[in-house]
């Protein structure tokens, strides 16, 4: 029985535990750190490890997967969880930087975030993953409320308030599913919804399509993305950081679900149809709100909101092609965003106030030259121009989706209006200066600040390098998902191991 | 075919030397311009290394897999053509490099200049040699970036900035018009490698997606190139160095969109399509840029906009489609390179020696430069298409092909007049630029004696000139072969007999280069004496499109993010529920099962009774909820139906757990109320009302009826299971218990981490990071109600009690760790609200963070407690003991994961409440 | 029966949805607290409803889905964690606004006092 993969939800637990004991700063950076670092190791272990061999099921108690929970690895939850481990260590080398001292347990919060992303990976049960997003939330609303200013504060009520309407929304899809599968499996619930009788269709269509709007809610897709861009560009900046992953899990979800949950049902086809056309959408609507920001960490926010759309894009198609384009993109993208979040929060501290991270001239800002080129480098990642791999990802993205001219036209023109808005913002950070002297923090290059964007930078190097061995990866990874049917054997198989088991062995089940 | 690897260093070396300048940046200007020249240096030599090869008509290649899902392979392909850019790239760019050592002044970051030049130059080096579209769009982009950043190099100046944005924005759509296009041509034919594509030139012209592809290639090839209508964002890069506006913006990017015409030109060109496009462009931008630059007063604005008309002449060329006209095209590409490079730098000197580029303040300088004014009289000849100079002659092919053309109607004599109307432009706006500045009587106005330049800073504009009268007067000599080679490759065939001769005889061509001449200096001294100089140019339309255009989308992308994302949360609640209810209403529009179903179990008064109450207490709270306190009583009361509701229908787990859930929820609200108003005000008006309660209704309704077809539609569960396999195997009789600390004990164990969550982040929210734990202090407990003081502490003792009961039954009866936490917590709490937080405090002496982690941990460690006995998380312990006569055992570890998760809930309301009254007395102090 | 049930739930339903549309903190979570009454009871309901069936095994002869239950308890506990950070969130907000109203920026007028 290999525990490696419930680690990645453990770990992060008894960290947060074991934080709330420690009570001076220095030694929970340590711990913290060293235990995020061990996170994105054990990840790394296990993508590796792992790579794209059928899925394997940890079942929790011993439980045969229908009666208790499952976490189930397979290539896209360990790719996801690698993701998550290096976006991690980096926002907390930054946020050691000082704002994990403006208000207490940051630590503690952040590694529960970590705790409910991880879960929401890998875990195999409908109401499970339920229960890893309430933890995602709540240490979300905690994370984002971080820090003070009211401003701050009101972004934490509404998307504390938006996402408990969420929850709610999400309970009631389980349980009308549950009264139809009677079960709460994901692949057991799509074994027993594709038997369904006739007269339960519309109700699991309801249920379906009622789970996407909590997914795509999640993700931020056209219109449910009202939340997003206060919230993201209120956020404290390792928050934000995080954050950027947060949205994916929205994909994520979506792509998991529909097709392990309904894709051999006849609702299947009436949830997919919607993703696409919503999230090309959120393209056009996130593009001009980009284009439109008033601050560079609001920009960057919108630009979060393109991000998570591009790879819902993908996902729409619920093909391996796509898909697999979808989380390729997803990998140097969501990082260059980390990066960017972490150079508005910096330059605002380099520009001081007033100015801030406002797109306006103001006087030089301190270590403008190292700024400005990380600065460069990052807007170039995010908005797919070559030379990093999310060019490469575009590209394949565009393949993946097939020629259509509505999807190719809006993710070109959407990107061209993206780079218009990066190019302007920059240079009126950089360029436009006023002849007086800075009164911003004269932090040339701090450890923390050089420490998270090297790591950042690194990924999106090594992403680009390797961009065709990750693509492979990624394609089947999602080929996978994409059909189901080894994931299913394998969780269903633990199932009947349970059965066989349990009629062998005499009073107690001494075997578990 | 030879194969080799050391293409890579072509445009490697030039990238890799980037650094150098930068290193060296400190170390004075000289060393960084040698330091620069170090990688052009190797490149150029590897060109040299294999030249043979690639006169011999071969073409080494090297191709190695990038993402061959995406059809990106690493190819490169070093045929005539290639070799014949890539050696201009580099020649140009050395000599750019000694131009601009003395053209930047001491106070310019050196270092980044020369970087950013060589970078531009490994891209440009890369686009040439790659045999893959999709390599070349990566270094295509990479020219517009790079480009950017030098047009921004003196970013303290406002046009630089805002030219700098221009050319990112047009080349940068063109770009991605161009990957669209690579895309498509990838579609159609499989492939995205450039020979192979122009193998299949018949398929793909013959494809019915052939317009969509040529389209989006040409929007690449004419935003790059500064075709008419994009050439606007050309003469705005006029604010980068001039260096830069020598090499970029006239020898070299702006050609790369005319290179990959004639780079695919054997797959895409013989279409009517493509000679209308590609011709029709380069005609209009021919002759508009010809005829902008004559009233240009701005010395480079005149060679921007000169160099936009030569650019047209080129795609001219290319667009004719006659046997000739690529070989000519070709051809004027190296001729305008050298020309148009050296007459910059000419510019450059001029401006560095007297300080303005403004012809209307110039003049007569040829008796303090003869020299510089002589090469530049040299060059602007062959720019006017001066026998003898290698103008000259790609002009004179210009005519004879327009001339050559078999079509009829009018292109046959249109195209002609044309050529002859921009020949007169190019030799007036040429003579302009000679005669204005060298002649014309004195400086008419400038601050300081200008002499000759620095001797080194004119060598490269005498190199250039030299190679304009070698090619002009021995062209077969000096540029035959090469011609020969690069045509060859651009054809892919054997190119058509043609001679490089300067003498044709006395034909069509040479009568309409005589009335080019003729007519080009008559019409200077035309203008001239009809005060030229008092000119105000006309208004650049392209330019003054794209800025309305881009406040346009200032205007409405504000607008529109204003008026959806405006922020509010009443609308963000409305949006979401709608959308909700149509995900869940639109499958129901099918047709309705539901009311089929009749009820199985009959309605009876008790359930009347408490449907009533309900029913009365929801609509109370509803009409009253204003009046808050009011409205949180009734609404604790609607709680407690609620759990009732669970009793009757045998859920006593339910019921208990949502009672004592209420109490502590009161309790809180209770607190809370003391923070905020005491009232709500009568704000939203009644057509807000009106739509939230016909939004409310709806999903009432909706829920309403997917809970009735909930319960009629009965069916089986897991749950069977679940019951049948709780006590064997769970060890308990509870089967709710056995599933939340056995079965499904891994959701309770993230419910309890939910709880502590909270529990920190409203420590977070309460309590500054400098607080220290809230320790009250003693005259909160002064002037207590006696009565609530003893009630208080009477309660607690059985209180604690009762918990201690119901959590040792919880695994068989109703009960469990949950629910004696919560009644050991909330009667804690009333500890403290009854006799002062300050007593509870001497009384209970317990850092409440430690008791929630500590229950955390217990109910972490108990799950991994399994691992020892090689069980996954979370595996109860029981079944591993084997001894059935201690039988009670087999509770131990569920009841130890239930004492964690009984911690958790008392720590975690004591902390909420402790933080709570702790900001009630900060406030109050 | 079953009608009596889903009519409650439609009700609870409706009052928490057009309370948690108001503009005060206060209004919305009293909305939020109804939303969940009407989610819990409605996740029981989807194991139908029994009279004297309590899932404890030997104590009754038969047993409603006990599941549910389960599932019920474990939402109850999480809203409760929820509500109890929303409610605190909105004292927090009020300070530092020095209004309740979930939208409109800080008053000016009154004094901004952080707690």
């Amino acid at each position: 029985m290999n525990h490696w993969i419930a680690a990645p939800f453990l770990l992060p637990a008894l960290t947060a535990c074991v934080l709330v004991f420690v009570r001076t700063v220095p030694a929970q950076r340590a711990i913290s750190l060293l235990s995020a670092l061990t996170l994105a190791a054990i990840a790394g272990g296990l993508c590796l490890g792992h790579g794209n061999a059928p899925a394997r099921v940890y079942a929790m108690g011993n439980w045969p997967s229908h009666l208790g929970i499952v976490f189930v690895l397979d290539g896209l939850a360990a790719l996801m969880l690698v993701l998550t481990g290096v976006v991690a260590v980096a926002a907390l080398l930054y946020a050691s930087r000082g704002w994990d001292t403006r208000s207490r347990h940051f630590h503690a919060l952040f590694h529960v975030q970590l705790m409910g992303l991880n879960g929401a990976f890998l875990t195999g049960d409908l109401f499970n993953l339920f229960v890893c997003f309430e933890l995602m939330l709540i240490a979300s609303y905690a994370l984002l409320s971080h820090g003070d200013g009211s401003a701050r504060l009101r972004a934490g009520l509404h998307y504390v308030t938006v996402n408990l309407v969420g929850s709610a929304v999400f309970l009631i899809a389980v349980s009308l599913l549950y009264r139809v599968g009677g079960t709460l499996n994901m692949a057991d619930l799509g074994a027993a919804l594709a038997n369904a009788p006739e007269a339960d269709r519309p109700w699991i269509r309801a249920g379906g399509l009622m789970l996407l709007c909590v997914f795509l809610l999640k993700g931020a897709a056209f219109p449910l993305h009202l939340w997003q861009p206060a919230a993201y560009g209120s956020a404290s900046a390792p928050a934000a950081m995080i954050f950027s992953v947060l949205t994916k899990v929205g994909a994520y979800a979506v792509f998991r679900v529909s097709s392990v949950v309904f894709g051999a049902t006849a609702a299947a086809p009436h949830i997919d149809a919607v993703v696409q056309p919503l999230a090309l959408l959120t393209l056009v609507v996130a593009a001009l709100g980009a284009f439109s920001a008033k601050t560079l960490s609001r920009l960057v926010a919108w630009l979060a909101l393109a991000s998570s759309a591009s790879v819902l894009v993908g996902v729409g198609t619920f093909s391996a092609a796509g898909a697999g384009a979808a989380f390729f993109y997803a990998l140097p993208s969501t990082l260059a965003l980390a990066a960017l979040f972490l150079l508005a929060d910096a330059i605002a501290d380099a520009r001081g106030a007033p100015w801030g991270d406002r797109l306006q001239r103001a006087p030089r800002m301190h270590g403008a030259t190292a700024l400005g080129l990380w600065y460069f480098a990052a807007a170039i990642a995010v908005s797919g121009l070559p030379p990093f791999a999310a060019f490469l990802g575009k590209a394949l993205l565009m393949q993946g989706i097939g020629p259509s001219p509505w999807g190719w036209g809006i993710i070109l023109g959407t990107s061209l209006l993206n780079v218009v808005a990066l190019a302007r913002a920059g240079s009126r950070l950089f360029w436009s200066i006023a002849d007086v002297p800075c009164p911003g923090e004269p932090a040339a290059a701090r450890f923390e600040r050089l420490g998270g964007l090297a790591l950042l930078g690194a990924g999106v190097v090594a992403l680009t390098v390797a961009a065709g061995s990750v693509q492979e990866f990624t394609r089947e990874a999602a080929r996978q998902v994409a059909m189901p049917s080894g994931y299913v054997a394998s969780v269903l198989g633990n199932r009947l191991k349970g059965w066989t088991i349990r009629i062998e062995v005499p009073e107690g089940g001494a075997d578990r | 075919m030879t194969t080799t690897a050391s293409l890579v260093w072509v445009f490697g070396l030039p990238f890799a030397g980037s650094f150098l300048p930068l290193a060296f940046a400190r170390r004075g200007r000289t060393l960084i311009a040698w330091a620069s020249a170090v990688g052009p240096i190797g490149a150029l030599m590897i060109l040299a290394g294999a030249a043979p090869s690639v006169f011999d008509g071969q073409a080494p290649s090297y191709s190695v897999p990038w993402v061959p899902a995406l059809g990106l392979q690493f190819a490169l392909r070093l045929d005539g053509w290639a070799w014949l850019f890539a050696a201009l790239i580099l020649v140009i760019g050395l000599l750019v490099i000694l131009y601009g050592r003395y053209y930047l002044s001491a106070d310019d970051p050196f270092g980044r200049f020369y970087a950013l030049l060589l970078l531009f130059m490994g891209s440009m080096l890369g686009i040439a040699v790659s045999d893959n579209l999709l390599l070349l769009i990566f270094f295509w982009e990479l020219t517009s970036l790079s480009s950017f950043l030098l047009i921004g190099y003196w970013n303290s100046r406002a046009d630089a900035r805002a030219g700098a944005r221009m050319a990112l924005a047009i080349t940068g759509m063109g770009g991605l018009a161009l990957l669209g296009g690579a895309l498509v041509l990838q579609q159609m034919t499989g492939t995205l490698e450039i020979s192979r594509l122009n193998e299949m030139g018949p398929e793909i012209r013959a494809h019915a997606w052939y317009p969509v592809a040529l389209v989006l290639v040409l929007l690449g090839a004419f935003t790059k190139s500064a075709q008419f209508p994009f050439h606007f964002w050309l003469p705005n890069a006029m604010a980068a160095p001039t260096p830069v506006s020598a090499y970029l913006h006239s020898a070299t990017m702006v050609k790369a969109g005319i290179f990959l015409l004639a780079r695919l030109y054997p797959a895409l060109s013989g279409t009517d399509e493509w000679f209308y496009a590609v011709g029709g462009a380069g005609l209009v931008t021919l002759v508009f840029g010809a005829w902008q630059a004559t009233f240009r007063h701005d010395l480079k604005g005149l060679l921007a906009y000169s160099t936009v008309s030569h650019l047209g002449l080129i795609t001219l060329l290319l667009g004719l489609g006659s046997p000739l006209a690529p070989v000519a095209a070709v051809f004027h590409i190296i001729n305008h390179a050298t020309f148009k490079a050296s007459l910059f730098m000419a510019a450059g000197i001029i401006d560095h020696e007297t300080g303005t580029r403004d012809m209307r303040r110039l003049g007569g300088l040829w008796t303090f430069m003869p020299v510089t004014g002589a090469l530049a009289l040299v060059a602007s000849a062959a720019m006017a298409g001066v026998p003898l100079l290698n103008g000259f002659l790609s002009k004179e092919m210009l005519f004879a092909e327009s001339l050559a053309l078999e079509r009829g109607g009018f292109v046959a004599w249109l195209i002609p007049m044309a050529a002859t109307a921009a020949g007169i432009f190019g030799v007036a706006y040429s003579s302009r630029f000679v005669h204005d500045v060298f002649f014309n009587g004195p400086p008419r106005d400038i601050d300081r004696t200008p002499h000759e330049p620095p001797r080194w800073m004119r060598i490269p504009v005498e190199v250039l000139v030299v190679l304009c009268v070698l090619v002009g007067i021995l062209p077969q000599v000096s540029v035959g072969r090469l011609l020969d080679v690069a045509s060859r490759a651009v054809l892919g065939a054997e190119p058509p007999a043609y001679s490089l001769a300067i003498w044709h005889g006395f034909n069509v061509p040479l009568l309409m280069s005589v009335i080019a001449l003729a007519g080009g200096v008559a019409l200077y001294f035309l203008l001239q004496s009809r005060a030229l100089h008092a000119h105000v140019g006309g208004a650049l339309t392209g330019h003054a499109l794209f800025e309305k255009l881009i406040h346009a989308l200032d205007r409405t992308s504000g607008a529109f993010t204003r008026a959806t994302t405006d922020g509010t949360l009443q609308r963000q609640v409305a949006v979401t529920m709608a959308v909700v209810l149509v995900a869940g209403g639109a499958p129901m529009l099918a047709g309705l099962p539901v009311w089929t179903a009749t009820a199985s179990t009959p309605a009876n008064p008790i359930a009347f009774v408490g449907w009533a109450v309900l029913v009365v207490a929801t609509i109370a709270v509803v009409a009253a909820h204003r009046a808050r306190l009011t409205a949180l009583i009734l609404t604790g009361a609607v709680g407690l139906i609620v759990s009732a509701v669970f009793a009757y229908y045998s859920a006593p787990d339910l019921a208990l757990t949502q009672l004592v859930v209420e109490v502590a929820m009161t309790l809180l609200m209770l607190l809370s109320l003391g923070h905020l108003p005491a009232a709500t005000p009568r704000e939203s008006v009644t057509a807000r009302r009106a739509r939230d309660g016909v939004l409310a209704a709806l999903c009432g309704l909706g829920l309403g009826a997917a809970a009735w077809w909930m319960m009629t539609r009965g069916g089986d569960s897991v749950s069977v299971e679940h019951a049948a396999r709780s006590v064997p195997e769970g060890g308990g009789t509870n089967v709710v218990n056995v599933i939340l600390v056995d079965f499904r004990g891994f959701d309770t164990f993230g419910e309890i981490s939910v709880l502590v969550t909270a529990a920190l982040g409203i420590v977070a929210l309460l309590a500054r990071p400098s607080d220290p734990v809230p320790v009250p202090v003693a005259e909160d407990d002064a002037d207590r109600e006696p009565a609530l003081v003893m009630l208080s502490r009477i309660i607690l003792p059985p209180a604690l009690l009762v918990s201690v009961y119901i959590f040792l039954r919880g695994h068989n009866l109703p009960g469990g760790g949950f629910i004696a936490g919560l009644v050991s917590g909330v009667a804690l709490a009333l500890l403290g609200l009854g006799s002062g937080q300050g007593w509870r405090h001497r009384m209970v002496r317990i850092d409440f963070h430690k008791v929630t982690a500590a229950g955390l941990v217990i109910a972490a460690a108990t799950g991994i407690g399994a691992w020892a006995f090689g069980q996954p998380f979370m595996t109860s312990a029981h079944g591993a003991v084997h001894l059935p006569l201690i039988g009670e055992l087999h509770l131990a570890t569920a009841a130890l994961f239930d004492l964690g998760v009984y911690l958790v809930v008392v720590g975690v309301i004591m902390l909420v409440l402790d933080h709570l009254s702790a900001v009630r007395r900060r406030e109050a102090a | 029966m079953e009608a009596l049930v889903a009519s409650a739930i439609g009700i609870l339903t409706a009052a928490g949805v057009y309370l948690s549309l108001r503009g005060r903190t206060f209004p919305v979570v009293l909305g939020l607290t109804f939303v969940s009454y009407a989610v819990n009871l409605f996740i029981f309901v989807a194991g139908g409803i029994r009279l004297d069936a309590p899932p404890i095994v030997g104590l009754a002869p038969s047993m409603t889905d006990p599941l549910p239950q389960a599932l019920v308890l474990t939402a109850i506990v999480i809203g409760f964690g929820m509500s109890a950070y929303l409610v605190v969130l909105a004292i927090r907000l009020r300070a530092a606004d020095g209004h309740d109203h979930v939208d409109r920026e800080p008053d000016p007028d009154e004094d901004v006092a952080a707690p």
